[in-house]
């Protein structure tokens, strides 16, 4: 199996600043990173180059993961329709379909299986947007996982959650990478809730990449202070 | 009622039910604006097709399937303007075109007024067979391309990271408005369709649960709308596409009534 992505010389700008610039980045199959930094770091710029949704102004990206899921933010979607929590899920089968072919048995019992997985099967037919922050983001998890991913990207899904569900989202992601074959790329600007399973930590500054290695060797108190307090100071002066 | 009066009724219906389900997909999308965008784009074609003396049904239909296109290239999220912005801004160019062409008309101004309100009562068998045909190839594309519509509909950047052909089935759907905008121009007229293209489909997103719930209450609203409307503009013999707008609003209005009532309970 290939790398699930190769980032080469990357540059992207944004009319004079450079968002993001990275020379060299791998994330082979099968493992969990979780990409931290502070707030405009360029987290979700680089996610959102993983997952083909933006181009590089220079350098070249190589996908080597046939099947993405995607869990975004929530500006992203339209949380306010009434589609039902099952029709949310059954999206995720639209990878596997071709054009115009409808959804069979087969695909329903997946995306079922997908809900109770996630304790939702009774909340079913509810509408997503009657669901709270922790149960919208488990019904976008079951929404990813029904197409077969083999890589899994999520930005920052633990925003707006309380401890308790943040919890379980843990619990919830370290079960999903133990148990099926796929690489994740987790963003996240909170280093408290970051799954266990989690083997490798890249921090973002200003763009670049401040440090990569194992959680440990990243989380050392020191880098991490310089770069939240850096930031922070910053956004006073402005 | 006479016989005359048949297929301006039917055409209504047919406009109500095909504006109806349009609304759906650009309510939903959170871009009302778009809608708009493109009927007027439909109007600077007729008005302008009418200034020189062609068809303005071909001007119509010709310069919103350009507008359509050219929407295509919008993108979904961009972060120095916000896309129902710069819809307004092309919005209010369109109208000042409009009454450019208006002003400049040295004739009779009645048939290009007659585009900006709307009259019904043009319609004969020959119009029912193009609307007709337009909302049943619109039912069958919303049939047909059901799980990429919702999907798109969810979330457009989302869809294209994760679907297939996402980006052809937003292609087809900005064609529909197009063509369907354009030729409902004359009957609702292309400052009072807005209304039509919001108000049922808006309607139908408060009080439903489950999208197939939304396409059919959209498309009954619409009809509702458009009927009522008229039966209304006949019998106390006021302006049609006034009574058409004023009903779709009212059945908004109830809606939102009927939401906070059931909150309450």
């Amino acid at each position: 199996m290939k790398n699930s992505v190769t980032l080469s010389n990357v540059l992207v700008r944004r009319r004079f600043t450079t968002i993001l610039e990275i020379d060299h980045l791998v994330i082979p199959f099968r493992q969990f990173t979780g990409l931290i930094g502070p707030n405009g770091a360029g987290k979700t710029t680089l996610l959102k180059l993983c997952c083909g949704s933006i181009k590089p102004d220079k350098g070249k990206i190589s996908l080597g993961s046939k099947r993405i899921g995607y869990i975004p933010q929530q500006a992203e979607y339209n949380a306010h329709l009434p589609f039902t929590l099952r029709e949310i899920v059954a999206m995720g089968r639209n990878a596997l379909k071709p054009l115009a072919r409808r959804l069979d048995k087969t695909d329903y019992e997946r995306v079922d299986f997908w809900i109770s997985r996630m304790g939702l099967y009774d909340r079913r037919r509810q509408s997503f947007r009657s669901l709270s922050g922790g149960q919208q983001q488990k019904t976008l998890i079951a929404r990813a996982m029904v197409s077969e991913p083999d890589f899994v990207l999520m930005d920052e899904p633990g925003a707006n959650l309380d401890p308790a569900w943040k919890g379980q989202l843990r619990d919830i992601l370290n079960g999903l990478f133990e148990e099926n074959p796929m690489s994740i790329l987790l963003v996240s600007h909170e280093l408290d809730w970051i799954p266990e399973s989690c083997q490798r930590f890249i921090l973002l500054d200003s763009g670049r990449i401040a440090a990569d290695g194992l959680p440990a060797e990243v989380l050392k108190e020191s880098s991490i202070r310089r770069i939240f307090e850096n930031t922070l100071l910053s956004s006073e002066r402005a | 009622m006479d016989n005359y009066f048949i297929p301006i009724i039917i055409t209504g219906a047919f406009a109500g039910i095909s504006i109806g389900l349009l609304g759906v997909l650009i309510v939903g999308m959170r871009m009302p604006f778009i809608g708009s965008c493109i009927s007027h784009t439909a109007m600077v074609g007729a008005v302008y097709a009418s200034l020189l003396g062609i068809d303005p049904m071909a001007g119509a239909v010709a310069l919103s399937m350009a507008g359509s296109v050219g929407a295509v290239f919008i993108p979904p999220n961009r972060k120095n303007l916000d896309a129902n912005t710069g819809q307004a801004i092309l919005l209010s160019f369109m109208m000042g075109l409009v009454f450019l062409a208006v002003g400049l008309e040295q004739g009779s101004r009645s048939e290009m007024l007659s585009l900006l309100w709307g009259n019904v009562l043009f319609a004969d068998w020959c119009t029912v067979f193009i609307t007709g045909s337009l909302t049943l190839l619109l039912l069958v594309f919303m049939v047909v391309f059901d799980k990429e519509l919702k999907a798109i509909l969810f979330s457009r950047s989302l869809a294209m990271v994760t679907g297939k052909h996402t980006g052809l089935v937003y292609f087809l759907f900005l064609c529909f408005c197009g063509l369907i905008l354009a030729v409902n121009l004359k009957a609702v007229g292309g400052l009072l369709i807005f209304s039509l293209l919001v108000c049922p489909a808006a309607a139908a997103y408060q009080v439903c649960r489950g999208y197939n719930a939304v396409v059919l209450f959209s498309l009954l609203f619409g009809v509702l709308s458009t009927v009522l409307g008229f039966s209304i503009s006949y019998f106390l013999n006021m302006p049609t596409g006034a009574c058409i707008v004023i009903t779709s609003s009212l059945i908004f209005a109830a809606s939102s009534l009927f939401v906070s009532i059931r909150k309450r309970d």
